[in-house]
């Protein structure tokens, strides 16, 4: 027994140690890839709100603006790190993870640590373009948000688990829902654009994206005892810890379900 | 002693691949893409399952390698059942997949690394040298067996088609499985790179009585089969040796000439071998010897030529006969 969970783990590390490895090897195409997203939402899209529509809010925007693009790039980024699993199953060294005698679960484990470890490198990508452009981050800042980085990893995997799982026989629908889901939980979770007051259907799907509470969880540590705590967190970080973790084991249970289910029965 | 030699002899003949009623439909599919396929593979046997595209070479081939699940039908893979004990199954055979699974942006050493870990050879460590010394000699003395050792910390994208499919080959066989599955190993390869590694897999056969099951569209790389099977639209035409298929489909023949082909025709047609005019004489035998034939020509012959069927010739006639009757019934 034992040495069977030795054996599993020892394959989720090698799963994970490969997509590192890919990452360095690669590593002029990882870093603008790590470095595009910060710097078109963060410094130009969040910079341009920030310009346009940041005066009299009370808060500073770009530091509000920063925490939400951390929250969001993290799921994304780790999520697309699972999903990868299916978008090259057809061809590479993919089809020999799925021969080999590892379990699912671990094949799925160690994809959500790889894919964790390589966005990693994204929040340091984050972090040089706040210094870059001046938004205040203090080393306790960059503590709060690191506390609660093991939860976006968590969520970003459960998230990619389920899109595995559901779109597990195709390649293209998964690169296609992947895409889908990322930019509406960009814009409806709060990430650039307050949601604080949203009314009716809005209101609704707001509370539908679990990126939402992601994104409240880091501002309200982030934020905590501090006079903008009040208008720009909507719930207690515990609450937003509970939901968030809750909706990440059902995403791993049902999406690891469908994943094994639909792997064999094409 | 007895007892032992029994058990040895029943280890021998019993099959390490049993197939029995293989049935698969895929979803939203009228027809079955395996309809009731049945078979054995001893132990250290070549095996080779043939047929044209759409016959069912490859979902079989997925089947037994636990990557798609039948509909219905006992499957049992180096002694393990492959519905309860997939794992087991996967642990004991190796597989060389149609298209390559390599990772080409790591090197030839870092490919063979992560297939150990995965099988639970070897623990993994992040450099080649941190791994253990005997994982160590064996990719070394692998990789001068197989000509690259210069290359074996180059990016496999560096790589010739040739030394990427025997690379898959060495990392396929670094857990020792007992079977090795090569779902058309040789497509895209030119002719000369298609030689070696089949020199290579012959000698991996040879030494180390590993059973291979082979599906290809080369019918030539079949001919040193043990067994092959042929399979058409999911159901099985022919089971037994390459000999035993070309043995009752193809006759054999001598192609003959001489400057007096009227002298040689009424010579042959005298002591009567069956003889058909195709451009040349065509002498066809079974029972009599080419040289039985040849000793009884007086004329002076100008051109000679011995036909021996090919296993591809026999394939073809056996598929196509099949069409046939499916198009009468």
């Amino acid at each position: 027994m034992k040495v069977s969970i030795q054996r599993e783990f020892n394959a989720a590390v090698t799963i994970c140690a490969r997509d590192v490895l890919r990452f360095v090897r690669d590593w002029k195409n990882s870093l603008l890839f790590s470095f595009f997203f910060p710097v078109a939402f963060l410094a130009i899209l969040g910079g341009t709100i920030g310009q346009n529509m940041g005066a009299g809010l009370g808060y500073d925007y770009m530091q509000f603006a920063l925490l939400g693009t951390v929250a969001n790039l993290l799921v994304q980024f780790t999520m697309m790190g699972v999903t990868s699993l299916i978008e090259e199953r057809e061809n590479g060294f993919t089809q020999e993870i799925f021969v080999s005698p590892v379990s699912r679960y671990s094949i799925l484990f160690g994809k959500i640590l790889g894919g964790s470890l390589t966005s990693a490198v994204s929040l340091i990508a984050l972090f040089t373009v706040s210094f870059a452009i001046g938004i205040p981050l203090s080393l306790a800042g960059i503590g709060c948000i690191l506390l609660v980085t093991p939860v976006l990893f968590l969520l970003g995997g459960a998230m990619g688990v389920l899109l595995s799982g559901i779109f597990g026989s195709s390649p293209k629908a998964v690169d296609r829902a992947t895409i889908m889901v990322m930019f509406p939980q960009m814009f409806l979770s709060g990430a650039l654009i307050p949601v604080k007051n949203s009314t009716g259907v809005l209101s609704v799907l707001v509370h539908l994206m679990p990126a939402t509470y992601l994104v409240d969880l880091l501002r309200g540590v982030f934020y905590q005892g501090t006079p903008a705590y009040g208008q720009v967190v909507l719930y207690n970080p515990i609450f937003d810890l509970i939901i968030s973790l809750a909706i990440a084991i059902v995403f791993l249970v049902a999406g690891t379900y469908l994943f094994v289910r639909s792997e064999r029965n094409r | 002693m007895l007892r032992t030699a029994l058990v040895d002899a029943r280890q021998d003949y019993e099959p390490v691949i049993h197939v029995e009623n293989l049935v698969k439909r895929y979803r939203h599919s009228e027809t079955a893409a395996v309809d009731g396929l049945s078979f054995d593979v001893r132990p250290g046997e070549f095996f080779a399952l043939l047929g044209p595209n759409g016959a069912g070479k490859t979902t079989t081939i997925s089947i037994l390698t636990t990557t798609l699940a039948k509909t219905s039908g006992t499957v049992n893979i180096g002694g393990y059942d492959l519905d309860r004990q997939a794992k087991d199954v996967r642990q004991s055979i190796g597989i060389i997949f149609q298209n390559p699974s390599l990772d080409l942006n790591l090197t030839a050493e870092e490919n063979i690394r992560f297939h150990v870990s995965l099988y639970g050879i070897y623990g993994y460590r992040p450099s080649y040298s941190m791994m253990p010394r005997s994982y160590r000699e064996r990719v070394m003395e692998l990789a001068q067996v197989l000509g690259f050792a210069g290359e074996i910390f180059k990016p496999v994208k560096t790589f010739s088609g040739g030394m990427k499919r025997k690379l898959e080959i060495v990392r396929s066989l670094m857990h020792d499985p007992k079977i090795l599955f090569l779902d058309e190993p040789t497509q895209g390869l030119d002719a000369v790179s298609r030689a070696s590694l089949w020199d290579y897999l012959q000698k991996v056969h040879r030494e180390k009585k590993t059973t291979i099951f082979l599906t290809t569209h080369y019918i030539v790389e079949a001919e040193g089969a043990d067994r092959v099977c042929i399979v058409n639209r999911g159901r099985m035409l022919f089971s037994g040796s390459p000999e035993a298929m070309k043995s009752p489909m193809v006759g054999k023949y001598l192609l003959l000439d001489a400057e007096n082909r009227d002298s040689l025709r009424s010579e042959l047609t005298g002591f009567g071998p069956e003889l058909m005019e195709d451009g040349r004489l065509k002498v066809r035998f079974s029972e009599s010897t080419p040289q039985d034939i040849l000793s009884q020509i007086k004329t002076p012959l100008s051109f000679m030529c011995l036909h021996e069927p090919t296993l591809e010739e026999a394939y073809i006639e056996l598929v196509s006969n099949g069409h046939e009757e499916e198009e009468v019934s």
